[in-house]
């Protein structure tokens, strides 16, 4: 009764122990401003570089390409904004299944002249090259595409379109919130100029995030202030946070390659699992090109709610893929684009496995999802 | 928890679930923003409800405000309940949160539309003769 699984590694992770461990010094010892001069300030510093230089290794670039943040949607709002406003003006290209700190900040400057094509994604949630390559005009100042989606896992073809824009010297920027440190990137081979990445997703804290940003990149600053981080985003840093980060992507370098394929064959197991024994279910995302721990499932004539609900009861925690707020059901932007019917997308669920997650409790999960689906089905009128 | 232990109790074991055959009047509401469905149906006895059972298709809130209104209505005067106020339905499954607040009103709609419709049916049948005469 009392067990509790969480599958909903795509919204926040456990912080690692080892990162725990690593964060801890950084609050009350080495507390310092790592602005400051004097030897507290100092201490602070070093544990900001040695994580710095060991993310700026992990994605191969230089120390100084790395930008510290307080989120992804920080990142993606800089990237944008920041490459906006060092131009002007211009054409902004990204397309309609990305995260609303994309979609949201490109909308929020094209009301302020900027103007914006969002392309599509197939059925799969996936962007075609082809599309972004026909949207480009001579005055594109930005592509925007994200690596993987975070709702239902489809992995973009980033390198075909960073090819395309490289071509043209038209800055790429990918928010790789869902792919850093759970897929190996080459941002170099991918054509990627400006890359966001996050702390949480990958059992590091929360508020601790960045921006790779390539040099030579023309970028102005969003947030104004002190000199941090080479005048590219002004307040002091999250250095308990920025630890963690760095602490993080170390324990993921060494252990990503073989977690991967564990949460890969887990994920695998619940659709298994769903598909054989739950009637009228379908899988969202990518069959292959998808992220290895993502399993987001639609249940045709079932709210999205009243089954998290029900599994929260069971001790399990999913995410929903339609979000009831205020009595206005807002059904994902990311499965309209895909052209899923509404009476399937009202009842989508994300799945998202991680490292702790065993093959006993996707075997809870179905074992609680099967009768909780029958039992809500046999409530609704729309079952007909 | 954000929702009340009579939310969840009744969440987790509905009364009266599913349809009924012959009713003497059914009801049904929809909340268009997010899609709700409601169906309420009665049987009226003596111009009391007798019996109600419902169909949800909604979120958890909806499902545990249709069960729980269907206890608080029983034995009520059709009358009555052609007026049934939301808040009733409210204050039934245990208070709503602001957001949810649409579970009262889709339920409590639906009941309102039943009752009326038991209310025209009875007057239907006493203005027709009975079978046989």
């Amino acid at each position: 009764m009392n067990r509790r699984v969480y599958l909903d590694h795509n919204a926040s992770t456990p912080v690692h122990p080892e990162v725990v461990e690593a964060m801890l010094p950084y609050f009350a010892e080495r507390f310092g401003n790592p602005s400051s001069i004097h030897g507290f300030g100092r201490e602070a510093r070093e544990g900001l570089d040695s994580a710095r230089e060991r993310i700026a290794r992990f994605l191969r670039v230089s120390k100084d390409e790395i930008v510290f943040t307080s989120g992804g949607t920080e990142s993606d709002n800089l990237a944008i904004k920041g490459v906006a406003a060092a131009r002007g003006r211009g054409h902004i290209v990204t397309s309609a299944v990305e995260h609303h700190a994309v979609l949201r900040t490109c909308a929020a400057l094209e009301g302020q002249g900027f103007s914006v094509t969002v392309v599509p994604a197939d059925g799969y949630g996936m962007v075609d090259p082809d599309d972004v390559q026909r949207a480009l005009r001579p005055d594109t100042i930005l592509v925007s595409i994200m690596h993987a989606n975070s709702e239902v896992g489809t992995i973009q073809p980033v390198g075909a379109i960073g090819a395309l824009t490289r071509a043209r010297g038209i800055p790429f920027h990918v928010d790789g919130v869902q792919t850093f440190g759970k897929l190996p990137v080459d941002l170099d081979a991918l054509g990627i100029d400006l890359f966001s990445f996050s702390g949480h997703k990958i059992y590091g804290p929360k508020g601790a995030a960045g921006l790779y940003i390539r040099k030579g990149i023309r970028m102005a600053s969003v947030q104004h202030g002190g000199e941090h981080e080479r005048r590219r985003r002004a307040g002091t840093e999250n250095v308990p946070g920025i630890v963690g980060l760095g602490k993080a992507v170390e324990v993921r370098e060494r252990d990503m390659a073989v977690e991967e394929g564990r949460v890969r064959a887990l994920r695998d197991r619940l659709w298994e699992g769903l598909s054989a024994r739950v009637p009228e279910v379908r899988l969202n995302g990518h069959p292959t090109e998808r992220l290895p721990g993502t399993c987001n499932v639609c249940f045709r004539h079932i709210e999205s709610e009243s089954i998290v609900l029900g599994l929260d009861l069971k001790g399990i925690g999913v995410s929903a893929g339609s979000a009831c707020t205020s009595g206005n059901v807002e059904p994902s932007h990311v499965l309209l684009a895909m052209g899923i019917p509404l009476d399937w997308a009202m009842g989508t669920v994300r799945c998202s496995v991680g490292r702790g997650t065993t093959a006993e409790d996707i075997d809870y999960v179905v074992d609680s999802v099967e009768p909780l689906a029958g039992k809500l089905r046999s409530l609704s009128p729309a079952r007909v | 928890m954000r929702y009340s232990e009579t939310l969840i109790e009744h969440f987790r074991n509905p009364r009266n679930a599913g349809m009924m055959r012959d009713p003497d009047g059914v009801g049904e509401s929809e909340y268009p923003e997010c899609m709700d469905l409601t169906r309420v149906y009665l049987r009226v006895s003596g111009g009391r409800v007798e019996e109600a059972r419902f169909q949800t298709y909604g979120c958890g809130p909806t499902i545990a405000a249709s069960s729980a209104a269907t206890e608080l209505i029983r034995g009520a005067a059709l009358e009555e309940l052609v007026d049934l106020a939301d808040a009733r339905v409210e204050t039934a499954v245990g208070g709503l949160p602001a957001d949810r607040a649409h579970a009262a009103q889709v339920v409590s709609a639906a009941i309102r539309a039943a009752a009326r419709n038991a209310v025209a049916r009875a007057d239907e049948g006493r203005r027709r003769p009975a079978q046989g005469e």
